[in-house]
């Protein structure tokens, strides 16, 4: 009896400690995350409000990391949590650089500061990401990948567990994880909205419209 | 006498900027800067086929645009196919990609005598 006293009271404490752990995490505020994204002095490299402005290769290349004024519609909710806690390089090389690898300099932010900044830029959400795909490896998705557009000339992928394929652009090894399927459609089918200069083509005109909607749900599977 | 209006002068400046503008919304770039921007990712700042992406891996190699041999086997229109429409326009890999809905036709015309000039050759048929 005295065992399952304990039993029930064990499980009484874990289930308090996880409602405590998820009202703390609960807590992550959006004003809070806003105030340390400016003492941190994240807008030098970020920019944290649209539209986007760049016109020229120029105005792109003087950025020095991506933007995330539309962060809350591109990313998996949790993801932007994780990685502030621990930064790894998401793109192989430097920003938009050729000559430089990417060492992964990012600055760490605390748990609590994680939490917050992350709900803050999960709050910026774009209204162009509007079409609902679901992320699916799909055969015509992975044939345009992988052959019709080879677009791991320049995207990391997984395969067999190693990573392979070029380096320019963000690595796609676990887009499921890091990426939200609408997104990535509403990236390839209107890219100006999101990023009017940018070294990869624009296939808006290229794919249609279905290709890139299966095209969208396969990136948004890889992991 | 040609009276030339405020209004007029504005048009045309507006008109200019649309002009300079290529299709993707960007001004329009020099042949130098987009070479550095688009190609260079594969083919290397220098044209020598040795960009990043350029790996061991990959199943073929970018081409060296400073080979005149090379270079020597494509006609001008080859070229400009494959910048507009991609490797397979010109039986070639995919992993070329096609930036005809990214560069202007007067880019790709301008591309295409910027490779000439780094391989310093005028092709196939001339």
């Amino acid at each position: 009896m005295k065992g399952m006293k304990f039993l029930k009271v064990s499980v009484l404490s874990v289930f308090l400690a996880s409602a405590l752990g998820l009202a703390a995490s609960a807590q992550a505020g959006v004003a809070e995350g806003k105030k340390a994204f400016e003492t941190k002095k994240c807008a030098g490299c970020h920019q944290a409000q649209g539209p986007a402005k760049e016109k020229t290769i120029q105005d792109q290349l003087a950025k020095k990391g991506p933007e995330l004024w539309y962060a809350g519609s591109k990313f998996q909710p949790g993801f932007l949590e994780g990685w502030l806690k621990d930064p790894k390089p998401i793109r192989p090389m430097e920003y938009y650089s050729l000559t430089k690898k990417n060492t992964g300099s990012h600055q760490k932010l605390s748990a609590q500061e994680a939490a917050d900044v992350a709900a803050y830029l999960m709050s910026l959400k774009s209204a162009d990401v509007k079409v609902a795909i679901q992320p699916r490896d799909n055969p015509k998705g992975r044939a345009i990948f992988i052959k019709k557009q080879s677009c791991y000339g320049c995207h990391e992928v997984k395969v067999r567990g190693n990573a392979a394929g070029g380096v320019t652009g963000p690595s796609l090894a676990s887009a499921a994880t890091r990426l939200q399927a609408d997104w990535i459609y509403a990236y390839l089918s209107n890219p100006k909205v999101f990023k009017p200069v940018k070294d990869m083509p624009n296939y808006d005109g290229i794919l249609t419209d279905a290709e890139l909607k299966d095209l969208a749900a396969y990136v948004g599977s890889l992991n | 006498m040609i009276k030339t209006s405020k209004k007029g002068i504005v048009t045309a400046i507006t008109l200019a900027g649309v002009l300079l503008l290529n299709v993707s919304g960007a001004m329009a770039a020099t042949a130098e800067e987009n070479y550095k921007f688009y190609c260079a990712q594969c083919h290397g700042l220098q044209g020598r086929g040795d960009g990043p992406n350029a790996l061991p891996s990959m199943p073929v190699s970018p081409r060296d645009h400073t080979s005149a041999p090379e270079m020597n086997k494509l006609t001008d229109d080859d070229i400009m196919n494959a910048i507009a429409d991609g490797g397979p326009a010109t039986s070639k890999s995919s992993l070329m990609p096609p930036f005809g809905k990214t560069l202007s036709k007067s880019e790709i015309v301008a591309l295409k005598d910027h490779l000439r000039k780094l391989c310093n050759c005028k092709g196939k048929g001339k």
